[in-house]
């Protein structure tokens, strides 16, 4: 019985683990298949970009040549690479030479996930909740008005509408800072100052975080219960004389299981989305810093967002799957 | 001894953007304590839908049209709402063992769990009693107690099977009702089940039994009266060694012969020397509705319906060959 | 409730035809040039310009009305590099079982669980110059995963039928019964899911602009709201700028969805919602 327990947790190991790889992989060979040398190509792109002093660009390119391993043959270099991984090493920024990548994430990631697993957490309780509730009021006036609009919301931009909230709400009605992540100035701490000002920084856009993904999640919810509400052991149920509350409960059970999946594929999506969030409110998180690595074409900063994210993402599947095989009782006991 | 329940004329249709599909088309049958009644048809004849519409479970698309349904000590079930009999009648008076049984149990609960629900919310027992009550009640139907504490997935098709009818007569329903409860599964296990509603009806835990299947060898084993069905009504309804013995109706006939012939693709693929499909249920034919298949067919089929008639004791068959019989 | 599922497929077509037309006869109606500057600077809504111009005094509903062209385009595009992968990954995967199945969800699930955006960016680092083709093809080929577990199922309950069970009986390949047997049951499903699809990419097209990595040197409703961004639109009031773009959007892609499942109720009454 714990055998089976094992097996499923050791394939979802082994799973997360070839994931990554193969993330690590394309990462090291995408540049390498630019033509000639792609350190010249990557900094001479900087070059064009920003007119920066030579001086500086030398030694950029110099510490560049070296950390990429230009010359070495490509199996050393994919063992350098690797190596340099596993010591937490992701390189040195380009654009804020001479910081580390890894410095510069440790500096900016807190941020991002203070953001966003709140915001997923309450979106997804509260999704579903309503989703059952319309599930459970199917067919009726309330559920031919809400769902559409759920599924309207659902396809709401995340960045145009943190663009109409900032708007609303911070320009015109001037109820929050237009932006930024704390006043400036401040530095953070626990103190009852910060974190209130903090707080108000943080509620816009994780209220539109929140309102944004909640519709889908009742969307998904509404047709996962009604599916398994319409099973053959809610039918038995219900001849056996259950009350409609108690089938509700258990199709809800079942139905929650599948969202709990979901939870770790739709992580991706609300990463990608919270980031353009984070730009139109100003909110120094991994959006920013990706904004800022595209656009002076700092290679070395990109490749680090990469890998951290392509990393939180497997770890955060993982995570979800793991959960799975705890609460489904197919998975547990076979 | 008080007829336990009576079906007269009971018509109900599923109301398709076609027309009305008349799955269940003026059916009267009459169901006495002590009576094993064997339906025996084949598939898309109407009986799923009869087994639900005997205990009023009619939902849209399924429409009741008309007829009776008198349940002893409560009254006709066709004029009170859904959920009044749902509440009355639904799994202390009638239980259905539906076709789905395989499946009609809740995946993210243990058996004795679900079988808590049901015992407290019907019984008001506390999880202790409902417990004890549920190992007796498996003890007695020679179930396994182990299979309490597992998921319906750790359970073989036959014990979930068997899980499935023990739990429908918890309450000691009167009336049970199975629908095809032993088509699913391999011969062993078939006699298993069979055991089980017998035994059932010996210990008096119900009191009379509604058995479903398309493959009539298995009433032979458990039978005391037959109903056979063929698109939406009731061919002939009669004692079960007479309707065995001596079938009037051909249809009833076809049935039985291709019990005879032991090839496997019969049961499955339907009658084979049988000619043609079961009509579609939108536009039944007209006359008797076996006509077109009929190898006796005579004029007048084609353009009535042969009246229901009486052969000695509740022998009832509804062809214009009452008099010669059919030719086995 | 059948007529409430077509109202919702009249309303859906209706609004969705509604940009479309504003897209495709608004510039024979409205011939003033989205490129270049055709007035004063970051100007509200006027007789002269019904939306007002943008910080280079170009138009805005000229470039709304290019903008959504230029949408429209990448979905269609993106649909039809993803509707048949997905189909045939699904149905692959579903028909064949096994260790192709394990190997094909395996890789369908990684690209499921990566945010598109992310894998975009990589790629679009190595692309400078992106036309509308280029867009086009990184969204259809990272936005299909959804749709082959779709199919996967779907594929697996029709081969329990009867039907496959026959034509298998016939002696037809199994290539052939997925075409031949499969695919035809599930067209309106298939259609469904273009639409649907469809929807997505005009999202991630907007996206993906929105960080300026979209379309180089053309007008989208994502590059619109690029540059309204870059230039602090909001801060400065200019919502004549910001609004529409994702307005039409919405619109464009709420419609979309709402008609995909309009479809699935109507042609697959017992599907389980995506
Ligand atoms: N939901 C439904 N809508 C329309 N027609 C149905 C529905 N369910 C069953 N039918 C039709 O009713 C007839 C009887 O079905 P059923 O009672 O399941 O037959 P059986 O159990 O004898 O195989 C069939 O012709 C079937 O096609
Ligand atoms: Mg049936």
């Amino acid at each position: 019985m714990y055998l089976n327990v094992l097996r499923y947790l050791a394939r979802r190991v082994v799973f997360a683990l070839a994931a990554f790889l193969f993330f690590i992989v394309a990462i090291f060979t995408l540049p390498r298949l630019i033509p000639g040398n792609p350190v010249d190509v990557l900094v001479s792109r900087l070059v064009m970009q920003a007119q920066a002093n030579p001086e500086l660009i030398h030694a950029v390119h110099r510490k560049f040549m070296e950390e990429f391993g230009v010359g070495l043959p490509l199996w050393k270099q994919f063992t350098r690479f690797v190596a340099q991984l596993l010591r937490g090493d992701l390189g040195t920024s380009i654009s804020m030479y001479p910081r580390k990548v890894s410095e510069i994430l440790a500096l900016f990631l807190p941020w991002t996930v203070a953001l966003l697993i709140p915001a997923i957490l309450v979106s997804w309780a509260v999704g579903n909740f309503l989703g059952v509730l319309i599930a459970w009021r199917r067919g009726t006036v309330l559920d031919r008005v809400i769902t559409p609009i759920l599924l309207t919301i659902n396809r709401i931009p995340f960045y145009w509408f943190a663009m109409v909230m900032l708007f609303i709400f911070a320009v015109y009605l001037r109820f929050f800072p237009i932006g930024d992540t704390y006043r400036w100035g401040l530095s953070p701490g626990l103190n009852w100052n910060f974190v209130v000002n903090y707080l108000h920084h943080y509620a816009l856009p994780f209220l539109t975080l929140v309102v944004i993904s909640t519709g889908g999640w009742a969307i998904g919810m509404r047709s996962m219960t009604i599916y398994e509400l319409g099973s053959d052991y809610i039918l038995f149920a219900d001849l056996l004389g259950l009350p409609q509350r108690r089938l509700l409960a258990y199709a809800f059970r079942s139905a929650c299981l599948p969202q709990v999946t979901e939870l770790g594929l739709n992580f991706g999506l609300m990463l990608g989305g919270s980031l353009l969030l984070e730009l139109v409110f100003n909110y120094r998180g991994m959006g920013s810093i990706t904004f800022q690595a595209l656009s002076t074409l700092d290679y070395p900063l990109i490749q680090g967002i990469f890998i951290v994210l392509a990393a939180a993402v497997i770890a955060v599947n993982l995570v979800v799957d793991i959960v799975y095989g705890l609460v489904d009782p197919r998975i547990k006991v076979t | 001894m008080n007829t336990l329940l009576v079906a007269k004329d009971v018509k109900a249709y599923y109301s398709s953007p076609k027309g009305f599909v008349r799955a269940v088309d003026g059916v009267t049958l009459d169901i006495n304590p002590g009576d094993v009644v064997g339906v025996a048809g084949e598939s898309g004849c109407g009986k799923s839908t009869l087994s639900n519409v005997l205990m009023m479970n009619v939902q849209p698309p399924l429409k009741f049209v008309g007829g009776k349904l008198i349940l002893e000590g409560v009254g006709d079930l066709a004029v009170m709402e859904r959920q009044k009999v749902k509440a009355q009648v639904w799994g202390k008076v009638i239980a259905l063992v539906p076709q789905s049984a395989l499946n009609a149990l809740i995946p993210t609960r243990k058996v004795g769990a679900f079988i808590k629900d049901v015992l407290g919310y019907h019984l008001k027992l506390d999880a202790r009693k409902a417990s004890a009550l549920a190992q007796r009640r498996f003890q007695e139907l020679g179930l396994p107690v182990e299979t309490l504490a597992k998921y319906p997935h750790q359970l073989s098709g036959g014990m979930r099977q068997r899980v499935v009818i023990a739990i429908a007569t918890l309450l000691n329903p009167k009336l049970l009702i199975a629908d095809e409860p032993t088509s699913a599964l391999d011969v062993s296990t078939q006699k298993q089940v069979l055991k089980m509603f017998l035994h059932l009806k010996t210990e008096h835990i119900v009191r009379a039994i509604v058995f479903i299947t398309h493959d009539i060898a298995i009433l032979r084993q458990i039978a005391t009266r037959i109903a056979i069905m063929y698109a939406g009504k009731v061919m002939e309804v009669g004692p079960m060694e007479a309707v065995i013995q001596r079938p009037v109706h051909p249809y009833t006939c076809s049935l039985i012969r291709s019990v005879l012939t032991p090839e496997p693709e019969v049961k499955e693929r339907g009658l084979s020397h049988l000619a043609g499909d079961p009509p579609d249920l939108l536009q039944p034919p007209a006359g008797c509705r076996f006509h077109p298949r009929c190898p006796q067919s005579m004029a007048i089929c084609t353009q009535e319906a042969p009246p229901v008639v009486g052969l000695g004791k509740d022998h009832f068959v509804s062809c214009y060959l009452v008099l010669e019989g059919c030719q086995c | 409730m059948k007529k409430l599922r077509n109202t919702r497929l009249i309303i859906s077509t209706g609004f969705f035809l509604s940009v479309v037309a504003l897209g495709v006869v608004g510039p024979w109606v409205y011939p003033v040039d989205p490129f270049s500057p055709s007035g004063k600077r970051t100007q509200p809504p006027s007789w002269e310009h019904p939306l007002g111009t943008d910080a280079h005094g170009r138009d805005v509903l000229a470039q709304l009305m290019h903008g959504i062209r230029t949408s429209l385009w990448i979905g269609v595009i993106a649909a039809s590099i993803a509707t048949p992968i997905g189909v045939l990954v699904g149905g692959i995967s579903g028909y064949k079982r096994g260790v192709l199945d394990e190997l094909l969800m395996a890789s369908t699930n990684i690209v499921l669980a990566f945010p598109p955006i992310l894998l975009l960016l990589l790629v679009t680092v190595f692309v400078p110059v992106r036309t509308r083709m280029v867009v086009a093809l990184l969204i259809g080929l990272t936005s299909w995963p959804l749709l082959a577990r779709a199919v996967r199922s779907q594929v697996m309950s029709l081969k329990e039928r009867q039907f496959t069970f026959l034509a298998r009986m016939a002696g037809l390949g199994d290539i052939k019964i997925v075409l031949v047997e499969l695919l035809p049951n599930m067209m309106s499903y298939v259609f469904s899911s273009f639409v649907w699809l469809m929807s997505g990419a005009m999202l991630a097209e907007a996206g993906l602009s929105m960080i300026g990595m979209g379309v180089t040197a053309d007008v989208s409703l994502g590059t619109m709201l690029f540059w309204a961004q870059m230039i602090d639109a909001v801060r400065r009031g200019l919502f004549w700028w910001f609004i529409p773009p994702g307005g039409i959007l919405t619109i464009m892609s709420a419609s979309l969805l709402l008609l995909a499942t309009a479809l699935d109720e109507l042609f697959n009454p017992k599907l389980r919602g995506r």
